[in-house]
């Protein structure tokens, strides 16, 4: 297959040749509507069959014999024309589109299609879509607003990580994030930090500015995604950034400044109510008279402490802020684009912030008629102030919650308040005390050139390099717990990766005797990355002023590594169209992987689609109602590539013993190991009514992703506890939903709305001989269920009296009146573990968005609904804050807790260490995870033209914007749309003390000049 | 067009010539922090890196590194469970279900140090660097594997009253490296009898390698080492007289020597004292998270553990070794915590395998239980009742002798890990922690809780071979 696509490449080259003729005749066809060129139009010499193509600039140049009078120009999608030849020897021809049909070019895998052409499914999200909101990074652009594609942003972090899943969640062992293509290039993703805070990841895609971004396509189906092979299963997103055009230079500015704020705060007891608890749960446990001074030595009288709510420490109102400048242009030779940003945002809890500047220039120069280049490069430089959350006993979020109201915020002498006995820290004093930053540079660029080879052949290579530079810090000085033992701790890691791509693409476009379009990439890539890092530790330092390693006196810890991937991959795609009605499209990808095993290295990704646009056979061409109509199937293989670098070897790895280097065996080799396949299925079909005022989209998939990438569990007595291997599948099926309205299109007041919905049902088919596994803290992946599935046991009720604990099944001796019954669900009267089942499930079976676009006069309004539904979430932080088993901060749930007096209740009695195990993995703190979220809405005001030429301005417009403004759910805890595992493939819609999104007001301004 | 033909020939072959030489240089990537497994031993230093690598598994914080002899004391009446991980709780309460993440981290890591050290038994014989003296790297390679199988045995094997008992049940027994998947393949558990023949065999196998040192090198396992865990192997078994003569064997020796009682908490502070078989050594750079563990946050720890007011209070007036065993760092009943691990900020503190002490009690029960000579058995608890700065003991009958013992132990080696196993292997658990008591965590009111369930994924995992102990 290899050799096969070599020689397809080099064929390529050699099969296209021009015809010799004798007069020329040369000119420019542009479209009527814009003026803009267009590329591929076929000119005939009227009543002959000589004929030619528009290059990509429009131009062509024909040669007529004598007595030949007339050319005809016809265009998919354009009414065809005739011209009458004079005798000049240059004409510019002008085509008038068939509004019946779409003319739009999208981008595709390694180039360009119309519309038209397309068999695969596609979402498109534009910069005009996405102009207002206050995002961060690229994909939240796609949340809500692409059907079939979930964004979860983890929590409200800034700079945190998001989860993106194309059609829903492929695989268990490797990563389900879809491929990112920047301009071409395959870039690096992910977090590369190399400190960990708890829960919550960096993102590294944050590197991007939204603003530089021209449109950004999700590959969905395998006709669309099948030609990025073995990295495709995910899905690919093809991220455009704006280039220069030949216009007269414009200079934008755009900026806006937003308040964010905390939207929910957890109802928390008083410090009083946390010491009568305490000396109710420590009496209920060791008997009578020994109170919360048993535990700590302290006063059990509740008068004689503190009352701190540290929610209201740990959040603050913080200011967003956004600059972007741009200068864009050119001539007919050389367009450009240049632009800087400056983005900064605090977040709603102390300590955390983001800032990021980046720049980018894009140029495009024609060398001649047949050449050209171009370059794509941008540079970034993000900075998070990360704080310690979710997970963790020093965390912000984490320690507002867990630590005991009772404990001061401040001392009488101004130190931090502490709890002498909690493992719990101060969260004010982690969140300013401590220093914890990551910085994120990220340099790329990527140069091409592009040969006009005959005007239907083009080659095009290109060379692109995306480097990312990672710098962690974090000092804990010993006025934090977890510096205080150590005299100060200190951590720095440095990392970088570096991504070379070589990509030589021919490409191929021509229409045939007018009726037969074909349109054909194919070409050689190769890919490697390296990646380096190094990483040291110091404890012991002189104070806390100096906080850098070299101050430490012991040095814990100095390590470094490097570790590489190299990608080889051959490619071709050819799209036949005939009469404009059907299509037929196949494509295939052949990639070599160092990732993989010696006997494996190489597979191939076949695809086949096919396309009816029934809307231009006879029956339906003259329809006054139905404007477009196409009906799309689609087969293919993707695969998925995503784990470790060198998971196929057997492997001896290295430690130290009495300052000794040692080698111990770490990993069980597998010259098998491969690829993961997805199998997908794609139908679908386009349907548009009244010049397409009103469109749909409709698309079924069906995708068996097999041979997991996933690691087999071995017997722990081997040695080793797993082995990378295939095993397993995951099935995806589901029903996508786009609809399109323009309401009105007057010439004041224009309305238009955009509705998607998806459903998608996932399951786990196969595992390793059948065995579940758990993940997370409640979540199962268990064959038949979908991932993500919560396990637990399942509340009855509470026991009311000895005899009804005697009269029940046996739930352990420590059982008494007020605990809670769980069901029996085998029957055997006694509660064990096999009394868990499937309680609920963590991904979303349903979600999508509802956009409103209003324009009246100058105003412009618009509102984003954002929705999601059909799941469960592990509700983690309840099960500390409501768990009366320790030392922890409760929610005022637990002022209804069960006592011999207030027994109509579902709130168990307190008893200290929860001796009967009442806070167990259960339904009790499993809760419904629907919302429906007004994401975003704003409204905004145009200036006229004549008052901005009076104040020297090209365009002004001036809006206010909410983010996260309205939240309907049942769910109790801060944020329905959350995730502490952050981009997790096993345990999604968990919460655990995760950093809330906060609800933000924007004032905007856009400038043209 | 001529000129569109050469274009073509060069892109061409430039694009042949580009695809042949970057296809292997893009494929061709090797890791950079790892050997191939399959040529990884081959001289006398990778072979010193592929013995020290079992001491690395020993250092490990699922074993000697924190949970191996916390857990011992932790799962008795010697330690309280003051934190907040449920895992703990449940050893702590004696709740223990097979699903505990605690007792499969163990165990995994338990394996895969007898893993690194069959790698290195296979692997020596065919090394062709004349240097390596093979013989005294497989006895301390062999010594290290049968430390590992005893203690797999006193956590998941045994009976229900001990050890050595008719129809005891061991654990898989493992004496060869799994270096494919094949050699991955689950194995049913041996006898209890069956693996500690291995651990016997093992040790006398080094106990009679002639070249082989007493273990002068600190950190790392002599031909002592052997002989003491020979003796506590036999006390275990019941096998009094090699108990008691290899424990002779090495306080006769002069080789080692008791701390004085009021520095009784250098042994600790100092690190390899003359009191110390062995230690397993740690340093900064390469620490245990185990004094963390106990600390209270005021003093940077986490406070997840401490003393069990209990123990503070079994000890007799006057008992030297009580401010080491419970420091009132906190000033409370729950934090109590020990000296015997004290290095928050370094983590270094050396965890001491083997003391002088042990031997000395090892032959007083050896001695007890003989019954030929209780005054000698007497003796020796005196020695260490002495040493903490208590009156000699008149204990005059077997019976009451061990119950002197039983209780010099809990005291004398209370946070190293010997406390659940001495009740085990006296079948007292019932009698001593067998009723939930004031002060006390839990109590082990099953006698089916004597022996560990096998992990969950285990017993999942090898499709029942590896078979769940009774109960669970």
């Amino acid at each position: 297959m290899k050799k096969l696509l070599q020689s397809l490449f080099i064929l390529m080259l050699v099969a296209s040749a021009a015809f010799a003729q004798d007069r020329t005749i040369t000119g420019t066809v542009t479209a009527k509507e814009d003026g803009s060129a267009l590329p591929g139009v076929s000119i005939q010499v009227k009543g002959t069959k000589v004929g030619t193509q528009t290059s990509a600039d429009g131009k062509f140049s024909i040669k007529v014999a004598q007595g030949q009078s007339a050319l005809t120009f016809s265009f998919i999608g354009f009414i065809p024309k005739t011209v009458t030849l004079g005798n000049g020897s240059n004409i510019n021809v002008s085509l008038e589109s068939d509004s019946k049909v779409l003319s739009e070019v999208v981008v595709v895998g390694y180039g360009t299609q119309s519309k038209r052409e397309i068999t695969g499914s596609q979402s498109t999200v534009k910069a005009a879509d996405i102009a207002n909101a206050p995002i961060l990074s690229p994909e939240q652009a796609l949340q809500g607003r692409a059907p079939g594609v979930q964004v979860t942003q983890a929590s409200g972090t800034p700079g945190g990580g998001i989860s993106v899943r194309v059609r829903g969640p492929s695989s268990i062992g490797a990563s389900n994030q879809p491929l990112y293509i920047v301009d071409g290039v395959p870039i690096n993703t992910g977090s590369y930090t190399q400190l960990g805070a708890g829960g919550q990841l960096t993102n590294s895609l944050g590197d991007i500015n939204p603003s530089d971004i021209e449109s950004l396509e999700v590959l969905k189906d395998a006709a669309a995604t099948a030609i990025y092979g073995s990295r495709a299963s995910g899905g690919v997103v093809l991220i455009t950034t704006k280039r220069g055009a030949n216009q007269a230079t414009k200079l934008t500015f755009n900026s806006y400044y937003g308040v964010q704020e905390l939207y929910k705060q957890l109802p928390v007891i008083t410090g009083q109510e946390y010491i009568t608890l305490l000396n109710e749960a420590v009496n209920t446990r060791y008997g009578a008279t020994t109170g919360y001074n048993y535990l700590t030595g302290l006063s059990n009288n509740p008068a004689n402490y503190a009352n701190t709510n540290w929610q209201d420490y740990i959040y603050k109102t913080a200011a967003v802020k956004n600059y972007d400048l741009s200068i864009r242009g050119g001539t007919d030779k050389t367009k450009f684009s240049v632009s800087g940003s400056y983005f900064d945002q605090d977040g709603i809890v102390i300590g955390s912030g983001y800032k990021r500047y980046s720049g980018r220039v894009n140029i495009d120069n024609k060398i001649s008629d047949k050449f050209n280049v171009g370059i794509s490069s941008s540079f970034s430089n993000a900075t998070s102030n990360r704080v310690n959350n979710d997970n963790n006993i020093y965390g912000v979020v984490s320690g507002s919650i867990l630590l005991g109201p009772h404990v001061p915020a401040y001392n009488a002498n101004g130190t931090y308040g502490g709890d002498p006995v909690s493992s719990v820290d101060n969260p004010v004093a982690s969140a300013l005390e401590t220093t914890f930053t990551a910085v994120n540079n990220r340099l790329f660029a990527n140069a091409f050139g592009e040969y006009k080879i005959t005007d239907n052949l083009k080659f095009k290579s290109s060379f692109g390099v995306d480097y990312v530079q990672s710098r962690d810090r974090r000092f804990y000085p010993t006025t934090v717990n977890a510096g205080r033992g150590s005299k100060g701790s200190g951590a720095e890691g440095y990392n970088q990766e570096m991504n070379i791509v070589n990509e030589n693409i021919l490409s191929f476009n021509k229409t045939f005797a007018g009726k037969h379009a074909l349109n054909a990439v194919a070409g050689v890539t190769y890919q490697t990355s390296q990646y380096e890092s190094i990483y040291a530790a110091a404890t012991v330092f002189p104070g806390n002023s100096i906080r850098r390693i070299s101050a430490g006196a012991v040095k814990t810890d100095a390590s470094s590594g490097g570790t590489s991937y190299g990608l080889v991959s051959y490619l071709a795609r050819a799209n036949y169209t005939f009469a404009d009605k059907y299509i037929i499209q196949g494509s295939v990808r052949v990639d070599g992987s160092s990732r993989f095993g010696a006997n494996n290295r190489y597979a191939t990704f076949p695809a086949a689609s096919v396309a009816w646009r029934a809307s231009e056979e006879n029956f339906l061409k003259n329809s006054k109602i139905i404007s477009d109509l196409k009906f799309r199937a689609s087969y293919g293989l993707t695969g998925n590539q995503e784990i470790g670098n060198f998971s196929s070897l057997p492997l001896f790895g290295v430690g130290a013993y009495i300052q000794s280097g040692s080698l111990v065996p770490t990993q069980l080799g597998n010259p098998d190991l491969t690829w993961e396949t997805a199998k997908s299925y794609n139908f679908g079909f386009d349907l548009g009514f009244f010049d397409n005022r009103l469109s749909f989209t409709v698309d079924g998939y069906r995708r068996n992703t097999v041979e997991l990438l996933l690691a087999q569990p071995l017997v722990g007595t081997s040695g080793f506890t797993s082995i990378q291997k295939n095993i397993g599948a995951v099935k995806n099926e589901g029903l996508e939903l786009g609809l399109n309205a323009v309401i009105v299109n007057s010439k004041d007041f224009k309305w238009d709305a955009n509705f998607n919905y998806t459903k998608n049902k996932n399951q786990v088919s196969t595992l390793y001989g059948g065995i579940p596994f758990a993940s997370g803290f409640a979540s199962w992946v268990e064959q038949g269920q979908p991932l993500g599935a919560f396990r637990g046991y399942v509340v009855d009720r509470l026991f009311q009296s000895a005899a009804d604990v005697a009269g029940s099944p046996l739930h352990s001796s420590a059982t008494r009146a007020g605990d809670i019954k769980f069901k029996d669900l085998n029957g055997d009267n006694v509660i064990t573990a096999a009394d868990q089942q499937i309680i609920g499930q963590g991904l979303p079976t349903f979600f999508g968005g509802l956009t409103n676009n209003i324009k009246y006069k100058n105003f412009d309004v618009s509102f984003f609904f954002q929705f999601s539904g059909g799941n469960q979430i592990y509700n983690n932080t309840r099960a500390f804050s409501e768990g009366m088993n320790g030392l922890f901060g409760q929610t005022t749930a637990v002022l209804n807790r069960w006592t011999p007096t207030n027994t109509n209740t579902n709130i168990p009695r307190a008893i200290y260490g929860d001796t009967p195990n009442n806070r167990r993995t259960s339904t009790r703190w499993l809760e419904d995870g629907d919302f429906i979220r007004l994401k975003n809405a704003n409204i905004g005001y145009t200036f006229s033209p004549s008052l901005v030429k009076r104040l020297k301005l090209n365009s002004l417009r001036i809006y206010a914007a909410g983010q996260n403004i309205w939240t309907k759910t049942k769910y109790q805890g801060l944020d329905p749309e959350v995730s502490t595992f952050s981009d997790t493939n096993t345990a999604p819609g968990t919460d655990f003390l995760t950093f809330p999104q906060a609800r933000t007001f924007t004032f905007g301004i856009n400038v043209g000049f | 067009m001529k000129l569109n033909y050469k274009l073509v020939l060069t892109v061409v072959s430039l694009g042949a010539l580009l695809t042949a030489s970057c296809q292997k240089e893009t494929l061709d990537q090797a890791p950079q922090a790892s050997l191939d497994a399959s040529t990884a031993i081959k001289d006398a230093a990778s072979v010193t890196a592929a013995t020290l690598g079992i001491y690395s598994g020993y250092q490990s914080a699922n074993y000697y590194g924190l949970r191996y002899q916390i857990f011992a004391d932790l799962y008795a009446d010697n330690m309280a469970h003051t934190g907040t991980f449920p895992s703990y709780a449940a050893i702590a309460n004696k709740q223990i279900l097979p699903d505990n993440t605690e007792i499969s981290a163990m165990w995994n890591s338990m394996y895969s140090s007898i893993n690194r050290a069959n790698t290195v038994i296979a692997a020596v014989p065919t090394v062709a660097d004349a240097s390596v003296v093979k013989d005294n790297v497989l006895a301390e390679a062999r010594i290290l594997r049968a430390n590992l199988y005893f203690d797999l045995i006193r956590y998941w094997g045994g009976s229900n009253t001990g050890f050595n008992k008719a129809g005891g049940i061991g654990v898989p027994l493992i004496l060869t490296p799994t270096l494919v998947e094949a050699d991955a393949a689950p194995k049913a558990r041996a006898s209890e009898a069956t693996v500690l023949g291995q651990v016997i065999s093992d040790l006398d196998f080094a106990i009679g390698v002639s070249t082989f040192g007493n273990g002068n090198v600190a950190g790392r396992v002599g031909k002592d080492y052997a002989k003491a865990l020979r003796a506590r192997v036999a006390l275990y078994m019941g096998d009094y007289a090699t108990a008691q003569n290899y424990a002779t064997e090495l306080i006769t020796s002069t080789r080692y020597t008791l701390t004085a009682g009021a520095d009784y908490k250098n042994i600790w502070a100092l690190k390899n004292t003359r009191e110390s078989l062995w230690e397993i050594q740690y340093e900064p750079t390469n620490s245990n998270g185990i004094a963390f563990q106990y600390y209270t946050t005021a003093t940077g720890g986490r406070n997840e553990i401490g003393t069990a007011s209990g123990l503070n209070t079994a000890h007799e007036a006057g008992d030297l070794r009580q401010s080491v065993n419970a420091t009132a760092t906190g000033g409370t009943a729950s934090n109590l915590k020990t000296l015997k691990y004290t290095r928050v900020a370094t983590g270094d503190d050396n965890v001491v395998m083997f003391r002088l002490s042990e031997l000395y009690l090892i032959r007083a029960e050896a001695r007890a239980q003989i019954g030929a000579d209780l005054v000698g058995a007497l003796a020796d608890v005196n020695v260490v009742r002495t040493r903490a700065g208590l009156p000699a003991s008149a204990a005059a009958t077997t019976a009451d002798l061990m119950t002197a013992i039983l209780k010099e132990r809990r005291i004398e080696f209370a946070h190293e890990g010997h406390r659940f196993f001495d009740l085990k292997r006296t079948n007292t658990l019932a009698t001593t922690i067998g009723a939930a008591s004031f002060g006390t965590v839990g109590a082990i009111n099953n006698s089916f809780r004597a022996l560990w369930p096998i992990p969950q994924r285990e017993v999942l995992t090898s499709g029942g071979i590896i078979a769940q102990n009774t109960g669970y």
